[in-house]
């Protein structure tokens, strides 16, 4: 199988985005775009790790506009990444709040989603069945599975972006990666 | 090694792993960045003309309007209560008859307003909402009494006389406040529940994030699944997990707010060292700047032994209450990074601005 795309981290980014972060809050929207390249990926893991695949683009569109209006008020710009985590929550959290009905905000794919009508219907069936195992984990494993499996963020880039450190995100890595495997085992028992 | 592979992409590739990545991979964002460039460029557009070049009739005419306009600006404003100027919330009715000052809301009224200094009461029959944008939603219950004391930037300010709010808050941590009659609640990122009764008690229990408590320099942080209790003149209590023991609560309770000898005093704190689990840690936490110096050492040793403080966190620094290990250890039980808080803290027992 062929080894899949990871994004390469450099060590030196955390000063130069400071730079960008401080920019964009001088109302440098140039900035802000580069930020928004650098970032949207955590932001729909994090989204993607909560809301309905369908509602995520919209939301994370609407987290950034947010973080525009607001980033005025971050004082410490090295904690970009994690003030947006926080944002990110919430704002899926009032997705929540909003009168969706549960069946609906926890099934990952719907049967009218283009997704389903495409012609790689069992790809997309598959696709959709772990996904819904993933979200099913406990929340510590969720988002790093996520940004790790979908988005494709290396370990070191999920704990710059998130704010959290190496330690915990790998032990969440591993630790979720573990019982994911338990949990599509027993999925694939129960299908046979 | 296959580990590594997961972690950054590295080493000898795990099939598991690359499988999931491919058939996950159709759901990677892929979208392109709006063009906030352009928005920074977007400004009105604005008419070349000028006052002297229009008509002497016109002239005449737009001075009438100007002062016709001010005239009614002038009557509006001062017929206005005080304090009552700035943007304002919207409110919606949930059930029953809620009111904002002398006007009332039915069934068949619209959207009703929330500026600053008006007051939101629901009777026993009512309930409503109140929305911000930029902020969250509050949903008051009935029997409720909430005023909107402050709304300026990044600074969010209610007070709950009495009553019952949910409030679900997305504004960036430190922004929105709830002032009772015996502590501040500071979101920190969160979804609560506050209640205030008749005396002044309050009650929050936390569901998601977690919340900062403070009155004169007391501070208690309560994570999801918590309860904080708050009486006037002490302020905040001791937060604990609504599945802690029965004797572990009662004890707490007795040990923040009733009055109690040397003796009673260390009967409760052993009750409360005996029973803690390790999810009670949050308790103990909380105890070790809040009992003599003499207790401190005990409370030390149990939290210690429940969840061991992180590299750096000596004992000695603990006990002479050394704020960085705090906090650090803090930080060590998962329950909410307390950056948050030391950035976004404020004063907040100073008053509100006054309304322009």
């Amino acid at each position: 199988m062929e080894r899949q795309a990871v994004t390469a981290w450099a060590a030196t980014e955390p000063r130069e985005e400071d730079s960008l972060v401080s920019a964009a809050r001088d109302g440098d929207r140039a900035a802000f775009g580069r930020l928004y390249g650098r970032y949207a990926r955590m932001v729909h893991g994090i989204l993607l790790a909560r809301v309905p695949p369908r509602e995520v683009d919209d939301l994370v569109q609407e987290v950034f506009l947010l973080a525009l209006r607001q980033l005025r008020g971050l004082r410490d710009v090295s904690r970009f990444g994690a003030w947006l985590g926080t944002i990110t929550r919430n704002r899926a959290n009032d997705y929540f709040r909003k009168s969706i009905p549960d069946a609906k905000a926890t099934e990952p794919v719907s049967e009218n989603q283009p997704e389903s009508r495409s012609t790689n219907h069992a790809a997309g069936q598959e696709a959709a069945v772990i996904l819904a195992v993933v979200r099913g984990l406990p929340e510590p494993y969720r988002e790093p599975l996520i940004l790790r499996l979908v988005e494709g963020m290396t370990g070191p880039e999920i704990a710059a972006r998130t704010g959290l450190t190496h330690g915990s995100v790998r032990v969440n890595l591993y630790r979720g990666m573990q019982l994911l495997r338990e949990k599509l085992g027993e999925t694939t028992k129960g299908a046979s | 090694m296959k580990d590594d592979y997961l972690w950054d992409g590295s080493g000898e590739p795990d099939p598991e792993v690359q499988k999931l990545e491919t058939v996950l991979g159709r759901y990677r964002h892929n979208k392109p960045a709006p063009a906030f460039d352009r928005l920074a460029e977007i400004r009105p557009v604005k008419q070349r003309w000028s006052f002297f070049s229009l008509r002497w009739s016109y002239q005449l005419g737009a001075l009438a309007a100007v002062v016709l306009l001010a005239a009614t600006v002038f009557y509006a404003v001062s017929s206005r209560p005080t304090g009552n100027a700035g943007p304002s919330w919207d409110v919606a009715r949930l059930e029953g008859t809620p009111r904002i000052g002398w006007h009332s809301f039915g069934e068949k009224s619209g959207p009703g307003k929330l500026s600053i200094g008006q007051t939101l009461v629901t009777d026993s029959s009512s309930r409503a909402s109140i929305t911000f944008d930029e902020t969250g939603r509050v949903e008051v219950d009935a029997g409720s009494r909430l005023r909107l004391v402050a709304n300026g930037p990044g600074r969010k300010w209610l007070s709950l006389e009495r009553g019952t709010i949910h409030a679900t808050i997305w504004a960036p941590p430190g922004q929105f406040v709830v002032d009772t009659p015996s502590a501040i609640a500071v979101d920190l990122g969160c979804v609560y529940t506050l209640h205030v009764d008749d005396s002044g008690a309050g009650l929050l229990r936390t569901t998601m994030g977690w919340v900062g408590f403070k009155l004169n320099g007391r501070e208690s942080f309560i994570p999801a699944g918590a309860i904080c209790q708050t009486r006037p003149k002490i302020g905040p209590g001791t937060p604990y997990f609504e599945d802690a023991s029965a004797p572990f609560r009662e004890a707490l309770s007795r040990f923040d707010f009733e009055s109690t000898t040397p003796a009673e005093r260390n009967a409760l704190l052993g009750i409360l060292l005996v029973d803690a689990r390790k999810n009670d840690a949050l308790s103990l936490w909380h105890l070790l700047s809040r009992v003599s110096d003499a207790d401190r050492p005990g409370v030390y040793d149990r939290l210690a032994a429940l969840s061991p403080p992180p590299t750096g966190v000596t004992r000695e620094g603990i006990l002479r209450l050394d704020r960085p290990m705090l906090d650090a250890w803090w930080s060590s039980f998962g329950f909410g990074d307390i950056y948050l808080w030391r950035t976004y803290e404020r004063d907040w027992s100073q008053p509100p601005p006054k309304a322009k």
